[in-house]
């Protein structure tokens, strides 16, 4: 079977908060059901790989200071990116990466930082640093094709406005800005998020979307994948919500 | 109006003790209110203010260094309760000053939390600043390292007392550079121990220049981010070092520095970095190298690392991770530990573990040396064992028990050596949980350290 090709862009510089354990996830239920799965690095010392040969490209989130550093090299991706996108490969993006696909980040000094501009959304953070959206939050995705409870950990400053369609409904948290209705963006073959924990610890299903997607684009794709022991992930998801969601 | 905070301050901690309560922070957060925030303000010292910050360790050196200069006839001052923000030294202060705010002693010696030093020492005068490192730490609370980072150095800018940094941290070593005009800034330093990597192992902060941004390069990594780093572009890491650790042999324990040989009580690469700090502060002090050599022999903090108990039958380790630099720290002691062991990880979300357990997905957990069995508990309980589980671990042969004493009690089922890991809040629901186990079934806590 031909691997499922992962780009994982930049984990050097935006692997805050654990972001690099979706990576980890994702490469568990596909060894568990016997799906190879190569994850690969860009970083600013890459040379600008093909993004289109990949399934799905990753983005962790990072902190001011690597924003900057991201933000000069992006424009040598930005085009390569766009027909990734096209052309249908998946994009998964946390916190700062979900920031920096956007028109622009404008960040707590007031600097602009262009992001690659794939989506038309954009994010200003506060003035204030110690204004932060922090917290753990429930959002309602329908991307699954049902209503799917998302459980996570978001922290950002930013805030991120021009959102066409959220990722989800936010039933616990903040979201895209302080107390806001909605969370992250989403798409066909995208999903950005705020949402730490990391985002597919907890969530099994989305993590199986993901990987479904993934198959679908080739033409052996198998009809449905094989059912994993969730058994951990699901207790821990019912206490998780009991407790975020009983009020 | 001075006086009378402190006269205030003075009856709350009386009050409270003749409640049969500590004075904690309470008298301190009154008067933080009272006084507009600045209740350290309130106090007149005159004796040398020695203070140690960093993520990790600085209640140890805290403690070691006030072993230093403990004696005959010398009033120290120090928070040993670990009371380390700005209101918790200012319960300590009213407890020694006179009615008008006097404090009486010879030295201070004040583990001081990192977001709090700008903060504290903006009221009183600081002789010596120890930072010992900067890890993600209780990210969501302190804001992310950076910010805590440049917090401090815009303190550095105008401090010109002596800055004791570790030299093989970028995000500590940095703030060297905060004010060219302190010619009182000294860097410790270790040489590679036997385990130390090419490659980086774990999860680390600062990876790039602060100055200009190029990747860093490393002719060793000691632990996480930790290391001999140099700037390829700007020159940055090539300070010269006041105090040099050499000849680390863990197994013994043992190291160098100078002429001297040390045998320390713990055998862990970051006890050796912490000794190292303590070094250069006896070296800053002209300490007798005696009373330095005895304090790292014999001397042992007693805060949750490395503990051991007997439950029952079976042999345990208690420690500390607040982090994933102290967990990953933490496992490799328990890897290599030899025979087969049960491990019981303790994951609590308190606001003082701060709230997100993202973290523990920084944890190294593809390594486990002879574990054949996990227990979790905890009001996290649950997400430490899907991490586990998605390390590779068999996850039939993890336990959930989000109870703690239920967590002991099933951890003991079997016999052999047990290794629990707790975080911060978690530390001391876990030890009185052992205990409670020792009374019923039989052990002992070992109070030798
Ligand atoms: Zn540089």
């Amino acid at each position: 079977m031909k691997p499922i090709k992962i780009l994982h862009m930049y984990a050097d510089m935006l692997d805050l908060y654990g972001d690099s354990g979706n990576m980890e996830i994702l490469q568990y239920r596909c060894k568990m059901r016997g799906i190879p799965c190569e994850i690969e690095h860009y970083s600013r010392t890459s040379e600008v790989p093909d993004f289109s040969s990949y399934d799905l490209i990753y983005l962790g989130g990072g902190a001011d200071l690597e924003q900057q550093i991201l933000s000069a090299d992006l424009p040598r991706c930005s085009e390569g990116l766009k027909k990734a996108y096209a052309d249908g490969v998946f994009f998964l993006m946390i916190c700062g990466g979900y920031q920096l696909m956007g028109k622009y980040y404008r960040d707590a000094d007031g600097n602009e930082l262009p992001g690659v501009g794939l989506f038309d959304y954009h994010t200003i953070a506060p003035n204030s640093r110690r204004k932060r959206c922090i917290g753990n939050i429930v959002v309602q995705t329908e991307i699954t094709g049902e209503p799917l409870d998302i459980i996570g950990f978001e922290n950002h400053g930013g805030q991120t406005s021009g959102v066409t369609s959220p990722f989800g409904k936010v039933r616990c948290g903040n979201g895209n800005c302080f107390q806001s209705d909605t969370e992250g963006y989403c798409g066909k073959n995208v999903i950005a998020t705020y949402l730490h924990g990391p985002l597919l610890a907890k969530n099994p299903k989305l993590s199986d979307y993901i990987l479904t997607y993934c198959l679908s684009r080739r033409e052996d794709a198998p009809e449905q994948l094989a059912p994993l022991d969730d058994t951990l992930e699901n207790e821990c998801r019912a206490v998780m919500l009991e407790r975020l969601l009983k009020k | 109006m001075k006086r009378f905070f402190i006269l205030l301050g003075k009856l709350l901690v009386k009050g409270l003790q003749l409640l049969g309560k500590n004075a904690g922070n309470l008298p301190g957060c009154i008067l933080w209110t009272l006084t507009r925030h600045k209740c350290v303000s309130l106090f007149q010292v005159d004796c040398p203010i020695i203070a140690v910050t960093g993520t990790n360790g600085k209640t140890s050196v805290t403690s070691y260094v006030a072993k230093l200069f403990s004696g005959e006839g010398v009033k120290l001052i120090t928070n040993s309760a670990g009371n380390n923000l700005d209101t918790g030294i200012c319960s300590l202060l009213l407890q020694h000053c006179d009615w008008k705010g006097r404090v009486n002693a010879d030295y201070l010696i004040l583990e001081t939390d990192e977001s709090h030093v700008p903060v504290v020492y903006s009221q009183l005068k600081l002789e010596t600043l120890v930072v010992l490192n900067f890890f993600r730490d209780q990210l969501d609370r302190n804001g992310e390292v950076e910010t805590l980072i440049l917090k401090i150095n815009e303190f550095c800018k105008t401090f010109e007392g002596n800055l004791i940094l570790n030299g093989d941290d970028p995000n500590t070593a940095r703030l060297g550079r905060a004010n060219p005009n302190n010619k009182n800034v000294k860097y410790f330093h270790a040489e590679p121990y036997a385990h130390a990597t090419t490659q980086l192992f774990e999860a680390g902060e600062g990876r790039f220049c602060p100055f200009c941004g190029s990747a860093l390069e490393y002719a060793y990594y000691q632990y996480s981010h930790i290391g001999k780093f140099a700037c390829p572009e700007c020159g940055y890491g090539t300070h010269t070092p006041y105090v040099t650790t050499t000849d680390i042999d863990l197994d013994k324990p043992s190291f160098r520095i100078g002429e001297n040989t040390y045998t320390p009580a713990l055998n862990s690469i970051y006890h050796v970095y912490n000794m190292t700090a303590v070094t250069a502060v006896a070296k800053l002090y002209d300490i007798d190298n005696r009373i330095l050599t005895d304090a790292i022999a014999n001397y042992t903090v007693k805060n949750g690392r490395m503990e051991s108990f007997t439950l029952g039958e079976n042999p345990a380790v208690l420690n500390l991770a607040k982090n994933p630099v102290g967990a990953n720290m933490t496992l490799r002691v328990m890897n290599e530990m030899s025979g087969e062991k049960e491990l019981l990880f303790v994951l609590n979300d308190n606001i003082a573990d701060g709230l997100d357990v993202s973290w523990i997905w920084d944890i190294n957990f593809s390594v486990f040396e002879r574990v054949t069995r996990v227990v979790t508990s905890g009001t996290r309980a649950h997400d430490i064992a899907v991490r586990i589980k998605c390390a590779g671990y068999d996850p039939s042969k993890i336990v959930v028990r989000p109870k703690l004493d239920d967590a002991v009690e099933e951890l003991n089922t079997t016999a052999g050596k047990k290794f629990v890991i707790a975080n911060y809040t978690a530390v001391q629901p876990t030890r009185a949980a052992l205990k409670r186990y020792i009374e019923k079934h039989g052990g002992a806590a070992n109070e030798a350290n």
